[in-house]
């Protein structure tokens, strides 16, 4: 029997597929017509295709729209009004709070938002927190520096929206922060891998508190893939004595997936709010199936002021073939999102995905949880190097063979290896960039 | 709303407080106090919408679609 409880919306999160589909056709429907009635951008975009949203009739018609690159709302944003330029579907007088992309791909995104839309932020939200079984009880620690990034913002409010109580984190120091999780029994926190990792090490090796024996049962994690990469899952997990989930969002689409309790090691697409399709990197065309990685075009079915449809996100994801146990009928993608498709670059000939190196070097205890990969030519020849840390009384000897074997086993590639001593090289608080491609240089 | 059957009913209600929400933001441009309450609220008003009323609006409670 469904324990309806389990979902933050039982009806939707269990609809029968078939109706889930017809459901997300005629929100499709909608916001197109949204779009195309109150955004010059978007009228243009479809004029030009020679398209109407009349012309939308079945569910298969979706493709025909024209995907939106991020390049293009960078362009937007030099047109009226300032500062969002033209796909700006409401009065600037009623856009009611501000947001930017970090731009680590480039010039950063404005993203404007209504307060309806900042309610279906934290709406989004609430889907995610519920599922992972945030409750009235639950005191929240959320460590993050609040500012123009949307980060944990709508965590922040959708915890409250569920009755629980939330302690802002904002310009605390990591070590006070960890303090005012201990005098005040947080038990759960939100933050991305990486500080969820630096917290842990702070508290243990300069505080001499073990942060298992503090008081947070569970950790939301975003911005990052880590939390559903297995090893780095693993890490987490050990050093809080936590349930560690996943979700994934992003500035200008919203937050459009979850893990849910079960840990199925993948994520539900929240279907009610979302349309995701998959599609193949090289030939454009829609993946349907399970096990078939491609680049994931996403619709936000009810964000108005600056409508995201069918945006091409660059994420890397694939369907999961099996549903998840807990009754949710909002599909799985298999291992949360794997890459970008502009991380996942080819290196002599392979392709490499950053996520597979940190599995690898997460999987070894005997290292430490930072390291660095950078790709470079030597000559005519793609080199990578991958800097390590060896922990506290490990030697390069122990570990060695098994890392280099295990770098061969998952991504069919030989590394150059450099092994530091611990604490030596570089922490990051929020994202890390632990990634770097050189050849572009050459 | 045990079995969730009555989604009708519940859709009935919110579009009622929606109702009653729409005018007070129109009929109080002069009482800002009013006025911007009622249009925070009626954004609240939208996420019943989009968990409950579209569900009905789409035909799609257990009797459609």
């Amino acid at each position: 029997m469904m324990n309806y409880q389990e979902y933050w919306n039982p009806v939707l999160e269990t609809m029968p597929l078939e109706k889930l589909k017809v459901f997300q056709f005629k929100k499709f429907k909608r916001i197109l017509n949204w779009a195309y009635t109150h955004s010059k951008f978007h009228k243009a975009l479809y004029d030009t295709a020679g398209l109407t949203p009349d012309d939308i009739r079945s569910f298969d018609d979706i493709k025909k729209i024209p995907k939106v690159e991020k390049s293009m709302m960078r362009e937007i944003q030099n047109k009226d009004p300032f500062p969002y330029g033209d796909a700006l579907c409401v009065p600037l007088e009623e856009v009611s709070t501000f947001r930017q992309t970090s731009g680590t791909t480039g010039q950063p995104v404005y993203q404007p938002d209504t307060w309806q839309d900042w309610e279906w932020w934290s709406e989004c939200w609430s889907f995610i927190l519920w599922a992972q079984g945030y409750r009235p009880k639950d005191r929240v620690f959320i460590p993050f520096g609040y500012n123009i990034f949307v980060a944990f913002w709508a965590g922040h409010y959708a915890a409250e929206k569920l009755g629980c109580e939330v302690v802002p984190g904002g310009v605390l120091d990591t070590q006070s922060r960890i303090l005012k999780i201990k005098e005040l029994n947080a038990t759960a926190m939100m933050a991305t891998p990486t500080y969820v990792l630096r917290m842990a090490d702070v508290a243990k090796n300069k505080m001499g508190i073990e942060p298992s024996e503090l008081s947070i049962n569970k950790i939301t994690c975003a911005g990052e893939p880590g939390a559903s990469i297995p090893s780095t899952k693993k890490r987490m997990e050990d050093a809080w004595g936590a349930k560690v989930y996943d979700h994934s969002g992003a500035t200008e689409i919203g937050a459009w997936s979850y893990e849910c309790r079960n840990q199925r090691c993948g994520m539900h697409v929240n279907e009610a709010m979302f349309l995701v399709e998959i599609e193949d990197i090289d030939t454009g065309e829609i993946i349907e199936e399970a096990g078939r990685k491609g680049k994931m075009v996403i619709t936000a079915l009810d964000r108005v002021a600056q409508p995201c449809i069918r945006f091409d996100s660059k994420d890397v994801i694939e369907w999961d073939s099996e549903p998840c146990s807990c009754g949710r009928t909002f599909r799985l993608i298999k291992g949360g999102v794997i890459g970008r498709a502009d991380d996942i670059t080819k290196v002599k000939g392979v392709l490499l995905s950053p996520a597979a190196i940190e599995e690898v070097v997460r999987s070894i205890n005997g290292l430490g949880d930072e390291f660095e990969v950078i790709v470079d030519k030597q000559g005519d020849v793609d080199r990578i190097k991958l800097k390590v840390e060896l922990m506290p009384d490990v030697t390069k000897l122990s570990v060695e063979n098994f890392l280099k074997d295990q770098l061969r086993l998952k991504t069919n590639l030989g590394y150059l290896i450099e092994y530091y001593d611990y604490g030596s090289l570089p922490r990051y608080e929020v994202k890390a960039k632990r990634f770097k491609d050189l050849r572009k240089k050459f | 709303m045990e079995n969730f059957s009555n989604l009708n009913g519940v859709n009935d209600k919110i579009l009622k407080i929606k109702q009653l929400l729409l005018e007070l933001e129109t009929e109080a441009k002069r009482f800002p106090a009013l006025s911007r309450n009622a249009k925070r609220a009626l954004a609240s008003i939208k996420m019943l919408e989009l968990n409950i009323s579209d569900i009905v609006t789409f035909d799609l409670t257990d009797g459609g679609a």
